[in-house]
């Protein structure tokens, strides 16, 4: 089990609303998508963040893995959160709760016992308490954080356009120019890829037990 | 809004920066305390040379400058040392009580800096206080360390602790440090020989001129300046969050004390100035300009690159500064307050206009360590300009030590004792330290990482890119390969309580129940 694959972390947190305060809940939804991105504008500005969903499940209309399973009577509806980003969970917390403070006591307003985001401890045993660990979590490139992954898509494609614009005939002056441009337009698609700074002493507690554990494993087969 | 602070109950070096009050010489020590009782006894005999935060004037009410002062702060394993309750011990932050060694992965102390290579007094356990003296000159320095030799030899069962490696190898049992010296007169600068220490956080209640608050505060939503929450910095008071920040029990323990982070940062002299001259053969502009758009600041008066952007820039400022200080050492009270005004732009600015980052480059040292708001990159997207950044500040001490050789390499010993304070140490000093420092997703530069202070090897891809105006016809300038500049040697985590806790702690009266 872990949050945490390469760079980025994955979140859910389940928390419950009064089925009644749940329309109240859609409704702002609906006014956040009509007025898109007005009120996500902080949201999209917090650039470690790869994205951020938030969905209501009805109490009527949890999901069953098969008709066998029993229905469930629930008392509340459910909000679902999901969220993908960079860093760890402090410093994402942290930099929700620091800059779009309204932004998240409106998506959370109704939920039972949300107590804002404002004072930050208590806003993070909120999300603690609901939050729903990872049972598995991959990510195809570890190396990479979300805002790695844009800058490289931009300079493929910007690249592409640049080799496109190259002439036979042009001279070694005429493309140092556009050299130089090219480089001037992509000048902030170019930092270096590397790993992941260090999530949590803990993090790295279970990264180097899975190293001792695999060198284990590895024994006796050699040894066979 | 806080009340008013005690600055008599609150340690002096929490709101002065004593270099900036004429204190440019300092000794470290650290203390071993062998028993409870003989540590306390020794705290009690300490406590009455412990300088506070009150002002110093000429007259009146407030005392006059001292011609010395005197701070202690103490390690987990010190506090343990002296016998606090473990519920009291059990409240202090994970990091503090981990110690810095613990946390070399985070702070990217690896390879040359890792703990293994520190100096000897950090190697295994038993660092358990720091004392620090600053004095106007060495002497004054001397008397009052002798003064505390004796108290510390009178009391018995405390020891300072050996091992900070001097000049030609040498191991002492403290470690000195002092401003630079010029021709006989103290300047701010580091071994680099850049000017350093501007710009500390202006906090609510920290007793300084209200005059030094633009650049220094917080931003808020209408682009004014105002004071950080004092909790920031010291405990017991609301913070940022609008909480009282995380602190042991009981309350009179904490209130009025905060963290520290101390590191021995070894300079690589030789490495950097090779470093630069052989980049500045390939840059458009002088070496100091090269200089400046590593740190962010021009290296010989600290002039930000936001106002002086190239050499022409540079030398028109420079014309100005010499006119304008002419005429007001002759008196012109005109010229005098222009003068001000233009040296208040070395503090006072934002990256605003600069977000391109061809004036200052975004990853240029002062733009790393200090944000200034420059992470909202939308304006009006978080709850004010500089969210991102009000919780990151660091109040930052210390001095540069060595030096005053006549041929300083790599090998020889320079650097700067490094003293940040803030009231999470994690929050601030190991943020920084590891996202904005060693990192830089933040600033949209990968895993690039800062020139000066970063943990770079040597790599292709150890690199720092100096931005260049858009439609300027201008390539970027890309230096790769970056050394490893600076090299970390020692450092731990401190607690700086106030001075009703040393009371408290030397009378062994710290109950939480």
């Amino acid at each position: 089990m872990s949050n945490v694959a390469g760079k980025a972390y994955g979140m859910n947190v389940l928390t419950p609303l009064r089925w009644w305060t749940a329309l109240w809940q859609k409704l702002i939804f609906w006014v956040v998508v009509k007025t898109f991105p007005y009120f996500l504008k902080g949201l999209l500005t917090l650039s470690l963040i790869h994205y951020a969903r938030w969905t209501i499940i009805n109490r009527w209309s949890f999901p069953r893995l098969d008709k066998t399973q029993p229905k469930e009577t629930l008392t509340y509806s459910y909000m679902l959160f999901e969220s993908n980003f960079n860093g760890s969970w402090d410093q994402y917390i942290d930099s929700f709760s620091f800059a779009i403070p309204g932004g998240l006591d409106m998506f959370w307003r109704w939920n039972i016992k949300y107590p804002k985001s404002i004072p930050l401890h208590d806003f993070y045993h909120y999300i603690r308490f609901n939050q729903i660990e990872c049972d598995h979590y991959y990510n195809a490139y570890p190396l990479a954080s979300a805002n790695d992954v844009k800058s490289a898509k931009r300079l493929t494609g910007n690249l592409r356009s640049f080799a496109d614009s190259l002439t036979d005939n042009m001279t070694d002056e005429a493309f140092m120019d556009a050299y130089r441009q090219f480089l001037a337009d992509n000048q902030h698609a170019l930092g270096s890829m590397g790993d992941s700074p260090l999530m949590s002493t803990s993090h790295q507690l279970v990264q180097h037990h899975k190293q001792v554990n695999t060198a284990h494993e590895k024994q006796p087969e050699e040894e066979a | 809004m806080n009340r008013p602070l005690d600055l008599d109950d609150i340690q002096g070096n929490i709101c002065k920066g004593y270099g900036r009050y004429g204190f440019p010489k300092a000794r470290y020590f650290f203390l071993q305390f062998h028993t409870p009782d003989q540590g306390r006894r020794c705290l009690h005999q300490l406590i009455p040379l412990i300088t506070n935060a009150e002002p110093w004037a000429a007259d009146g009410d407030s005392p006059l400058k001292p011609d010395v002062t005197t701070n202690i702060a103490f390690t987990y394993a010190g506090l343990e040392a002296l016998g606090l309750p473990q519920r009291s011990l059990n409240g202090f932050p994970g990091e503090f009580r981990m110690g810095m060694k613990s946390r070399a992965d985070i702070l990217g102390d690896n390879g040359p800096s890792a703990p293994e290579h520190w100096d000897p007094v950090w190697q295994g356990e038993g660092i358990h206080a720091w004392v620090s003296i600053n004095g106007r000159d060495m002497d004054a320095v001397e008397t009052r360390f002798s003064v505390i030799r004796g108290i510390i030899s009178d009391t018995g069962g405390v020891s300072i602790r050996p091992g900070h490696r001097g000049a030609d190898n040498t191991l002492l049992p403290w470690q000195d440090a002092s401003a630079v010296y010029e021709n006989g007169k103290v300047t701010p600068k580091e071994h680099f020989g850049y000017v350093d220490g501007i710009g500390n956080p202006y906090f609510e209640g920290c007793g300084n001129d209200p005059s030094r608050l633009p650049g220094r505060g917080k931003l808020n939503k209408e682009g004014q300046w105002q004071p950080l929450a004092t909790g920031e910095f010291i405990l017991g008071h609301v913070d940022e969050a609008q909480e009282y920040p995380l602190a042991p029990e009981p309350h009179l323990l904490a209130h009025n004390g905060t963290f520290m982070v101390y590191r021995k940062l070894h300079e690589n002299v030789t490495t950097f100035h090779h470093y630069v001259d052989s980049v500045a053969q390939d840059f458009d502009g002088s070496r100091e300009l090269l200089m400046a758009k590593f740190s962010g600041r021009w290296p010989d008066n600290g002039a930000p690159l936001t106002l002086a952007p190239d050499d022409e820039a540079k030398a028109a400022l420079d014309q100005q500064l010499a006119s304008l200080t002419e005429k007001a050492d002759k008196g012109d009270a005109c010229a005098a307050a222009q003068l001000k005004a233009l040296k208040d732009q070395w503090i006072d600015f934002t990256y605003a206009d600069d977000k391109h980052g061809s004036r200052c480059p975004i990853g240029a040292h002062i733009r790393r360590a200090n944000t200034r708001a420059s992470l909202e990159t939308q304006k009006g997207a978080f709850n004010t300009p500089s969210a991102l950044d009000d919780r990151r500040r660091l109040l930052r001490r210390g001095l540069p030590y060595g030096g005053g050789q006549k041929e300083a390499s790599d090998a020889t010993e320079q650097g700067i004792i490094f003293m940040c304070l803030g009231a999470s140490i994690e929050r601030q000093f190991e943020f920084i330290q590891q996202q904005w420092i060693n990192y830089s997703n933040d600033f949209h530069l990968g895993n690039d990482k800062d020139v000066l202070i970063g943990s770079n090897n040597g790599r292709l891809t150890d690199k720092h890119i100096i931005q260049t105006q858009p439609k300027s016809g201008k390539a970027p300038f890309f230096c790769s390969h970056l050394p490893r500049m600076v090299e970390t040697r020692g450092g731990d985590y401190f607690f700086i309580p106030s001075i009703t806790a040393l009371n408290m702690i030397a009378q062994g009266i710290i109950d939480p129940t």
